[in-house]
């Protein structure tokens, strides 16, 4: 089986590499300055903190990285593999040490802290254009790297997370799609809930406690028409009426309607309860097709994705894109490796390693994404995703949104409470 | 080792045997050539230790303190702010929690481990069958890296399929959500932290049972001493100095728990178990505030400090 996504893999990663050098020919004319592969050289270092574990290794230097070395023989590739847990500890000390890679993969919401720190280069001066960039990708992604007005980073692969249901479940209890409203969601999560006769859960009718709280919070923000920040990223709006119905409906869910228990799912479960069936309903992240697909392919019919609908559609995106460090010794060449990694090919193969979304929106119509419908879904949807992040500060203060998120759905505080003093918390980093 | 002290080498300008080398009238000013040939020698072979301390810790142990006072956040030149980090990290309710979390921690884990330590260590110098077998499971978790402990510790915890709510509903007793309700969260973290410090102090304390005169014992058999009251009065009081030791590396273990936190919790559910070592990692590479992670240090090792000393005065007060 591994062999044959393999072989699959390996096929749609040359299909597309036709595809991404015909792209590359046709970028040329455009905006953007084209390298000369024969005058780029130099030894860089690349982070990465996806490509993580043998899988990712084995495509990223077996397959990807010779394809590299082919268009940029003179140049050499230092790998430093991380996972985002530890991404930042990385960062901290290679600035703090003054070596810092010239090639970095972060999130979505981290490149505004690092550029507005000097830390990385102006993608414009090395040749690349925001104008560019907004032809291959939608607005809202290349929004995700600039700051300031400038490039600073280029997408990769987007997380994306939205509602899933599990119709047979639904249509046992007589729904035939999912919700599509906040009133639904709540009458069918409560008629799919089900318990023991001593009162222990036995399937949650939505379930929210698999996902990390802030992100899920982030989800429904997005769903009551809120968002994060106001328009210049200078004031924390999540504390807002919709910020508060969002968090006021999660906690109701646990503590009023009952359709879950805390500590019923977990951000460490093996198997996500949507494919064991414990949970009839929940907000999940787009590669729960390749786990399913993984773990027990019979449900994968009965997983149906939709937009959590509020006062508007929610669905939440992340992401990985690509920077460089604006001290590297050899710019050009690591802008080879960054635009190669963002080129359609490396891409690709990259999001189908991860079951992830291709941020390049050409890549809708790759075998992969229609053979993988929530990704379709997702990118047939991102006009509606909002991202995490905004100011520059988003790093310091992104950790303190779980436990206040915690602490509503734990009831120790109200949903305006927790978000008003998390608010107090980001606007004084904001104006540290 | 203290050889040197109590013969001292004589110098080239040593009086004539039978004359004794105290009663000499120094000369001030004067080192013979021998002497200052041994304090050269000492001095080169501590060197390479003192370049060691210094670099690697009292060199970080200054910055920390420089930093604490500053607003060092990697990127750029840190400023003098005096005393604002330390006045931010007293109003922040999240850092106070912390401190509270971890004397709690440390109050239940210390004493416990302790007490099951000393127990475990005179029953395994009984002289039982198979007590190495014995020795070596009851240390194993002190030489396992605390994230594989944590993992099975994860999955004992777990809601749903854990090893203890099966053990509790097998006897008519309801599971609990261990790890994320705020209730039982920082138990949890305590029950594994006493668990996994026992085999350390369980070692130390069958070396100072090994040390311990038998004929001590012999003679309160003779005098019709029961085994408890040999316990009590010649075991107890014979391991107060290692009892001493015991508790401080204990102390300082207790303040310093991360590992754990890191993976058992993440400081959650809303802050239930996060510590003061975990508030600095967090200030340090999550918020990128040094300045402020250093504060926080400063202020585990002042709480460190005092205890020590107390305890310290406590045991002199005894002696």
């Amino acid at each position: 089986m591994e062999v044959k996504s393999r072989m699959r893999r390996t096929a749609s990663v040359a299909m597309v590499a036709l595809m991404g050098l015909g792209l590359v020919a046709c970028s040329a004319g455009g905006s953007d300055t084209p390298l000369d592969p024969d005058e780029v050289s130099g030894e860089i270092s690349l982070l990465t903190p996806i490509f993580e574990g043998s899988p990712g290794q084995d495509l990223l230097e077996d397959e990807l990285l010779p394809k590299f070395y082919e268009e940029y023989p003179n140049v050499k590739v230092n790998v430093d593999y991380t996972t985002y847990g530890n991404l930042n500890e990385k960062l901290t000390t290679a600035v703090v040490s003054g070596l810092v890679p010239d090639v970095m993969l972060m999130g979505v919401g981290w490149v505004e802290g690092f550029a507005s720190k000097n830390v990385l280069a102006d993608l414009g001066e090395l040749g690349l254009s925001e104008s560019s960039l907004k032809e291959k990708y939608t607005d809202a992604i290349v929004d995700a790297g600039t700051w300031d007005g400038k490039v600073y980073a280029v997408p990769i692969m987007l997380d994306t997370r939205f509602g899933v249901a599990r119709m047979d479940i639904l249509k046992e209890a007589g729904y035939d799609s999912p919700p599509s409203s906040w009133e639904e969601l709540i009458e069918i999560a409560e008629a799919t809930t089900v318990r023991s006769s001593s009162g222990k859960l036995e399937r949650a009718g939505f379930d929210m406690l698999s996902l990390d709280a802030r992100q899920a919070f982030e989800t429904m923000l997005f769903s009551a028409g809120g968002d994060i920040f106001n328009d210049d990223d200078t004031e924390p709006t999540f504390n807002g009426p919709e910020g508060v119905a969002a968090l006021g409906l999660m906690s109701d869910l646990i503590n009023k309607y009952k359709v879950e228990d805390i500590g019923f799912t977990s951000t460490d479960d093996i198997v996500n309860p949507l494919i064991n069936g414990r949970a009839a309903m929940g907000i999940a992240h787009n590669n729960l097709w390749s786990q399913t697909l993984a773990a027990d392919p019979t449900v994968i019919d009965n997983l149906e994705p939709f937009l959590i609908q509020g006062e508007a559609p929610g669905m939440f995106f992340g992401g990985t894109l690509a920077t460089v460090a604006k001290n590297s010794k050899s710019p050009q060449a690591a802008r080879a490796l960054l635009e190669f990694l963002s080129s359609p090919e490396a891409a690709l193969a990259a999001n189908e390693q991860r079951g992830n979304v291709p941020a390049l929106t050409e890549l809708l119509d790759s075998d992969y994404v229609q053979s993988n419908r929530f990704v379709q879904f997702a990118m047939e949807n991102l006009d509606v995703a909002k991202r995490e992040g905004g100011p520059a500060k988003w790093l310091e203060v992104r950790g303190d949104v779980a436990p206040a998120v915690q602490s509503a759905l734990l009831g120790q505080s109200t949903p305006e409470k927790a978000l008003d003093d998390l608010a107090g918390l980001v606007q004084s980093a904001i104006d540290r | 080792m203290t050889t040197t002290d109590r013969h001292p080498v004589q110098s080239d300008s040593a009086p004539p045997t039978g004359m004794s080398v105290k009663k000499l009238p120094k000369r001030a000013g004067h080192i013979s050539i021998a002497e200052k040939r041994r304090r050269r020698a000492g001095w080169l072979m501590i060197t390479p230790s003192v370049i060691h301390v210094g670099l690697w810790t009292a060199i970080p142990v200054l910055a920390t303190f420089y930093l604490s006072f500053t607003d060092y956040n990697i990127f750029d030149a840190p400023n003098w702010i005096w005393l604002d980090n330390y006045i931010e990290m007293f109003q922040d309710p999240v850092f106070v929690q912390s401190i509270w979390n971890t004397i709690w921690y440390t109050f239940w884990t210390v004493p416990v481990a302790m007490a099951v330590a000393v127990v475990v260590a005179v029953l395994l110098n009984q002289g039982l069958k198979m007590q190495k077998f014995y020795r070596t499971a009851f240390f194993v978790p002190q030489v396992t890296a605390t994230v594989a402990i944590a993992m099975v510790w994860l999955w004992i915890f777990n809601p749903q399929y854990g090893l203890l709510n099966a053990a509790l509903e097998s006897i008519g007793l309801p599971g609990q959500a261990w790890l994320v309700d705020p209730t039982w969260a920082l138990p949890s973290v305590i029950l594994v932290g006493a668990w996994q410090g026992i085999g350390i102090k369980m070692l130390i304390y069958i070396a100072a049972l090994q040390n311990i005169d038998e004929s001590l014992y012999e003679a309160a058999s003779l005098d019709g001493a029961s085994s408890i009251r040999k316990f009590f009065s010649i075991t107890v009081p014979m391991l107060k100095p290692a009892t001493f030791f015991v508790f401080i590396i204990s102390i300082i273990g207790a303040f310093q728990v991360f590992d754990q936190i890191y993976v058992l919790t993440d400081g959650g559910p809303a802050n239930a178990t996060t510590m003061m070592t975990y508030e600095v990692y967090r200030s340090a590479f999550q918020e990128f505030r040094m300045g402020m992670a250093a504060a926080q240090s400063v202020v585990l090792f002042a709480f460190l400090l005092f205890v020590t000393l107390i305890s310290r005065r406590a045991t002199k007060e005894e002696d």
